[in-house]
């Protein structure tokens, strides 16, 4: 028999804006959290691994590479895919992040990039959750300006060899596939790296204080050599990987809602039952103000980001819309996390309670997939027409 | 083998019953589910098809709002979705006639449901739906299984348990059964989508609903419990002991 169902904060029913399939997912995935994540998540953080149950449940459901079509995949709509992200993320943003990395940034350039081989090899695969990819973009130099990557890649005529490395890869140490962007002769290329291939290992990054239920790993290629057919054949240049990002950043800006979602409800749950000067502290006027603005926050993010899954699926986004819906619902989750933990006093510091952890997770969140600061820069740039990322025009 | 499963929406355990001019208001339900006793009914009758093929059949009578229990069931497995009016029921005799009448349309040999709805309690849709289509009927089974053209079932029995066979058309009622309902996935989401709810009425079926001998005068929530006792410091060990062990029955 099923365990309380979870009832979210939605305040203007934005919800019922949902179609029932999109709602039947929903509740797929939330029953699944409640009843498998929710209870295990502080001892996967305790441990510092990501519970391979978890790899297998969403294969099993389906819902791995979410809108993407054929294939095995399943085919649903981004609304659908934003909704997945947020009910895994009120469990853990590390669970999520696991989704959005397999999804939006190992699946989908294959998916977008890759020859019908590779796509026939990998992606059935992939949607069941039988393999699992990473995606080597950021080096250790190279965070915020990917295009300046050292990795390389040589055409040998009969093999491709890669040299360089890769850090902050999610999923890294435990992918039975890597999606790579390296140089070849200058320009940036895909190219599909497999666990066993000679000259490439993935370290695992340890000592993580953030995302402690996800595999942080480097990715660490040493004359590695790779047959010719695994390069991405569809795809030059940096329009490759910002392609995969902008889906895994969409995902993002409803994973947030997530985390601020089980902020608010253990926020609120506390203030109630907390009595300090012979009432619930839920009674004054500041816990009061502090839960209303935490309402308002999450109800204009989830506004944003419903409105952002239509013009994913009608194809009327640009980028820039992406980075102000990720920063911003990052942005007010973090803080909504820091206010909830207020809220719960000196208890909000104890696992028993799940502040601490989304607030840390959030602060990786608010870094990876485009920082804050890079998406103000995008939007800037949207503004004026003049780019400030960097000095050399 | 046409495998016929009984299922009701009934308000979610979780969710909070109001009442209104003595009766359960439920515009104010915020969340409606399948019942959980009839969750055990359809993962056995999921179980029956995978092992024997054929068809699974969920029926449900009730109002419009119960169809969309019937596309859950579709996204586990469900083959065949039969909605019935409830227009004109007014007790549950009504009811078991008219699943009776669809169960006998469907031309099922085996008759899975709840032993009772988690709203009513009632507990009669098995048996009183077993004797009007003229079938064999167990109550309380936690599991069916099938083997050469024989059911068994496992049920409680004054030493523990005991095994039933049956033979020929049978309707088992479930208490709480050995699996729990599987979960959906994306997949048998989108083709509950596509699949159709045949929606019948009392006229379809040939039933008349007589008028019912029962009325329901009103409803009333359960008593409030009383506030629960606070005892602090070691003085009241014994007294706490006693209470535990004489009010609460619990040492």
């Amino acid at each position: 028999m099923r365990i309380m169902a979870y009832e979210a904060l939605d305040f203007y029913d934005v919800d019922s804006l949902l179609t029932e399939e999109e709602r039947m997912v929903r509740d797929m995935v939330r029953d699944w959290v409640d009843e498998e994540v929710i209870p295990n998540i502080e001892i996967a953080c305790r441990e510092g691994v990501f519970p391979d149950e978890w790899r297998v449940a969403l294969g099993e459901m389906g819902v791995l590479g979410a809108p993407l079509k054929g294939y095995d995949c399943p085919g649903l709509s981004y609304t659908a895919y934003g909704v997945i992200c947020r009910e895994l993320e009120r469990g853990d943003s590390g669970l999520r992040s696991f989704a959005s990395v397999q999804g939006s940034l190992a699946m989908y350039p294959i998916w977008d990039f890759g020859s019908e081989e590779q796509k026939n090899h990998y992606l059935p695969k992939m949607a069941s959750g039988e393999w699992i990819g990473c995606f080597g973009l950021t080096e250790p130099d190279y965070g915020s300006n990917p295009g300046d990557m050292i990795t390389k890649a040589e055409d040998m005529g009969d093999h491709y060899l890669l040299n360089g490395a890769k850090m902050w890869i999610t999923n890294g140490t435990i992918a039975e596939l890597a999606v790579v962007w390296a140089k070849l002769d200058g320009v940036i290329r895909g190219f599909i790296v497999e666990k066993n291939d000679p000259g490439f290992s993935a370290p695992e990054m340890k000592g993580k204080h953030s995302l402690k239920a996800s595999v942080t790993s480097e990715l660490v290629f040493q004359d590695c050599k790779i047959p010719k057919d695994r390069i991405l054949p569809g795809v030059k240049g940096l329009r490759g990987p910002f392609s995969c990002l902008n889906n895994a950043r969409y995902g993002i800006s409803w994973g947030a809602l997530g985390s601020a979602q089980a902020c608010f409800d253990s926020a609120k749950d506390y203030a109630m039952s907390r009595i300090q000067f012979n009432h619930p502290i839920a009674s004054y006027q500041l816990v009061q103000n502090k839960l209303s603005w935490m309402l308002r926050e999450i109800t204009k993010g989830q506004l944003l980001a419903y409105h952002l899954g239509k013009k994913k699926d009608s194809g009327t986004w640009i980028p820039e819309h992406i980075s102000l819906a990720k920063m911003n619902n990052v942005d007010i989750a973090l803080e909504i996390a820091r206010v909830a933990r207020d809220i719960h006093g000196a208890n909000g510091i104890l696992d028993e309670y799940p502040i601490m952890r989304h607030m840390a997770n959030l602060e990786s969140v608010k870094t990876y997939e485009g920082t804050h600061d890079i998406h103000n820069l995008i939007i800037g740039r949207h503004i004026t027409g003049i780019q400030a990322f960097t000095r050399e025009a | 083998m046409n495998i016929t499963v009984l299922l009701k929406q009934v308000p979610d355990t979780t969710a909070k019953i109001t009442i209104s001019d003595g009766k359960v208001d439920e515009n104010s339900v915020s969340k409606w589910s399948m019942s959980p006793y009839d969750e055990y009914a359809l993962e056995s009758g999921l179980q029956l098809k995978e092992k024997t093929g054929g068809n699974l059949i969920a029926i449900t009578c009730g109002p419009e709002r119960a169809k969309k229990m019937l596309t859950d069931a579709a996204a586990v497995g469900a083959d065949t979705l039969v909605h019935i009016s409830n227009d004109g029921v007014t007790d549950s005799t009504h009811v078991q006639k008219l699943l009776a009448a669809a169960v006998k349309k469907f031309d099922s040999q085996i008759v899975l449901c709840g032993k009772q709805a988690a709203d009513t309690n009632g507990g009669s849709t098995g048996p009183g739906v077993a004797e009007l289509i003229g079938a064999a009927c167990v109550t309380l089974v936690s599991e069916v299984n099938y083997s050469e053209g024989n059911f068994s079932t496992i049920r409680p029995s004054n030493s523990g348990t005991e095994k039933v066979a049956v033979d020929g058309l049978s309707v088992f009622a479930f208490d709480k059964g050995t699996s729990e309902l599987r979960r959906p996935n994306v997949r048998g989401i989108m083709m509950a989508k596509k699949k159709q709810v045949e929606s019948i009425t009392s006229g379809d079926l040939g039933v008349i609903l007589n008028s019912s001998n029962v009325a329901l005068n009103s409803q009333n929530p359960p008593p409030e419990k009383p506030a629960g006792q606070k005892f602090e410091g070691a003085e009241h060990v014994n007294e706490v002991v006693s209470k535990l062990r004489n009010e609460a029955n619990v040492i």
